[in-house]
């Protein structure tokens, strides 16, 4: 991955089945151009915060939106929320929770740290491409972010 | 000096006598029979009669029936013979009031020694016979008592002691009196007597002080003492009274129930801990299903599909036709943890209860089910559907369960009718019933109806998870409802229910 490159989409996935979907889902809508891939929320936080082996990258140079799991190894998605919303430089960006949680607490939770979105992935598969299509499109495309 | 001279001067001796008796004594005369031939001023002011009342009246007027006919006898007898008769008689006075004299009668005999007349004198002592009944009620009361009364000195020697104290502390009176109250104090205890005793002395009472004392055979007792001090006329203080109850009983009742309580609290804190370990895995438990088993849920449901897009049109019919079972069996099982979730998740949900419009209720659910009828036409009868307290998010997943179930049963039914209304109140609840013309159910299962993933179609006939039932009774349950069907195969159903203990019809 060009380090320098602007990249549109974090997403924050641990399990393959689900990010072979998502991702085929994304290229589907032709959103798949510039995305980076964290598996757990570790990785999330180095990608996100310019650290470890991130430490290079340039802060400025996105990720436009932040597509994340809840339950991931090392960091939950929780945290790795927490940490973007606490933190001034990374508190703009959208952060779209994507989740196979429909728990109440976790929706609550989410929305109290600042998420812009809650979205169970359906088990239906056409039902799971539109959704993940219409969320890129959406934040991508159609809301109108500030400008840095 | 002249016998006539002499005789005037022993009658004025006998006068002067005789007057100077009237102004000190009760005196009456009467002759041998007993009528009266005498009274003087004060024995008409005691008795209350005039003396015109009493001259030739029986003695008996005045008496009080107080004393038995043996002592009346013996006075009789006496003076009869001609002796000098002493007692304390209790007399009766006009008004019926009661005095006590005490009396001496003297016989004045003839010259054959027989008795000519009685002089009886008398002294009112009232007052003091008053206060010995007074006195003797009390001791009576003392002696009666179960609780132990003790007197004793400032020095807490023992000066009396009642049949209570006997029974209590196992010593008799005589060896008890004139002992130090020392000898009831467990030997940890003395410290007490040496307070006790000095605020006697302060004029202090000691009021229910629950202390412990040994018995004669050394066993301990549980006391409640009150001890005031004694005071003479004067208002000096010379002993002190003690009112002892034995409350060993009570005490051990006491101590039973605060074991009780003890091992109840105990209990209720190691069962409301269970509980919350239960409940906390329970959340674990559906949190786990919830997120863990959707994941490979939709590997099977998303990569079958993936499959059909990819691959499709080179594979034959056949295998396109399992990738769609695939698919479809995944998506089932899709729908069933969450209907499963929904369900458990009632279970830990607080009930918010208030004022509910069921009629507004009813018209939303209608409304929002109608991509449901498919176009069919149906006739919704709302009857009157009175208002009622509860949650109303959760009563309105009822009605939407139940005429969800109505329309759905009604498929091909023409012309298909949903009736909704209540049954009138009855035995203090609403009855409300949603009814359909609809499939029915044989009512040889009606027990089923209303289990977790029960289902009386099939769900190539009906689909469904056998959820929305279950959903259904839990909601009236917590509501303290009653919820049951009336059915017949082919000819519709009629599902009832009630909140807050209502009756069957």
């Amino acid at each position: 991955m060009n380090e320098t490159s602007e990249v549109e989409i974090l997403l924050v996935e641990d399990n393959q089945d689900d990010l072979d979907m998502t991702l085929r889902a994304l290229r589907k809508a032709k959103l798949a151009n510039r995305i980076e891939i964290a598996r757990d929320g570790a990785e999330a936080v180095e990608f996100i915060f310019c650290q470890g082996a991130h430490a290079g990258r340039n802060p400025e140079s996105g990720p436009r939106l932040i597509l994340l799991d809840l339950k991931l190894p090392k960091i939950d998605g929780m945290e790795v929320l927490k940490r973007i919303k606490e933190d001034p430089r990374t508190k703009i960006i959208p952060v779209v929770v994507l989740t196979s949680s429909k728990e109440q607490k976790d929706v609550i939770d989410s929305y109290m740290l600042g998420v812009n979105s809650y979205i169970v992935k359906p088990v239906n598969f056409d039902s799971f491409l539109a959704a993940v299509q219409e969320l890129g499109m959406y934040w991508l495309l159609l809301n109108q972010a500030p400008h840095s | 000096m002249g016998a006539e001279e002499q005789l005037r001067a022993s009658l004025k001796e006998i006068t002067d006598l005789k007057a100077a008796l009237d102004e000190h004594a009760i005196v009456a005369i009467t002759d041998p029979q007993g009528k009266i031939t005498y009274v003087n001023d004060k024995f008409c002011a005691i008795s209350k009669y005039s003396r015109g009342e009493l001259l030739g009246q029986d003695h008996r007027i005045i008496n009080s029936g107080h004393h038995p006919k043996e002592f009346i006898r013996d006075l009789w007898t006496t003076i009869g013979r001609g002796k000098v008769w002493k007692g304390e008689i209790k007399n009766k006075a006009k008004d019926g009031s009661f005095y006590w004299v005490d009396t001496t009668i003297v016989p004045f005999l003839n010259a054959d020694g027989k008795p000519r007349q009685y002089i009886a004198i008398r002294a009112d002592i009232t007052e003091r016979k008053r206060a010995e009944e007074g006195r003797a009620r009390l001791a009576a009361i003392v002696n009666s008592s179960d609780d132990a009364i003790i007197g004793k000195t400032l020095e807490g020697i023992i000066t009396s002691w009642n049949p209570g104290a006997e029974k209590m502390f196992g010593y008799s009176a005589a060896e008890a009196i004139g002992q130090p109250m020392l000898m009831l104090f467990p030997r940890e205890r003395v410290k007490e007597e040496e307070e006790i005793l000095a605020r006697i002395a302060r004029g202090e009472t000691v009021e229910h002080f629950e202390t412990v004392r040994v018995t004669k055979s050394g066993k301990l007792v549980n006391v409640s003492a009150t001890i005031s001090p004694i005071r003479d006329e004067n208002g000096r203080i010379t002993g002190a009274s003690k009112i002892a109850r034995d409350i060993t009983e009570r005490k051990q009742a006491e101590n039973e129930i605060r074991r009780l309580n003890i091992e109840l609290e105990g209990r209720v804190i190691a069962r409301t801990a269970e509980l919350a370990a239960a409940n906390k895995e329970l959340e674990a438990f559906s949190y786990s299903i919830s997120h863990d088993l959707r994941a490979p849920l939709r590997a099977i449901n998303g990569f079958a599909g993936i499959v059909l897009e990819d691959f499709g049109p080179q594979l034959p019919g056949e295998a396109r036709g399992y990738l769609e079972r695939i698919r479809n069996g995944g998506r089932r099982m899709g729908e069933l943890i969450d209907d499963l979730l929904a369900f458990s998740r009632l279970g830990r949900q607080a009930v918010n209860r208030q004022a509910v419009d069921p009629a507004k209720i009813v018209r939303e659910v209608l409304d929002e089910l109608k991509p449901q009828q498919d176009g069919r036409q149906i006739e919704v009868r709302i009857g009157e559907l009175p208002a009622c307290q509860g949650d109303p998010a959760l009563l309105k997943q009822v009605w939407v369960n139940l005429i969800s179930n109505a329309i759905k049963y009604t498929r091909g039914r023409e012309p298909a009718v949903v009736e909704i209304g209540s049954a009138g109140k009855n035995g203090g609840g609403i009855c409300y019933f949603v009814r359909d013309n609809g499939a029915g159910f044989d009512m040889q299962y009606a027990n089923k109806l209303f289990g977790v993933f029960q289902r009386l179609h099939r769900a190539d006939e009906f689909e469904g998870t056998g959820v929305g039932l279950a959903i259904v009774q839990r909601i009236v349950h917590r509501h303290g409802g009653r919820v049951w069907a009336e059915a017949e195969t082919g000819r519709g159903a009629t599902f009832y229910f009630t909140l807050e203990g209502g009756n069957e019809p």
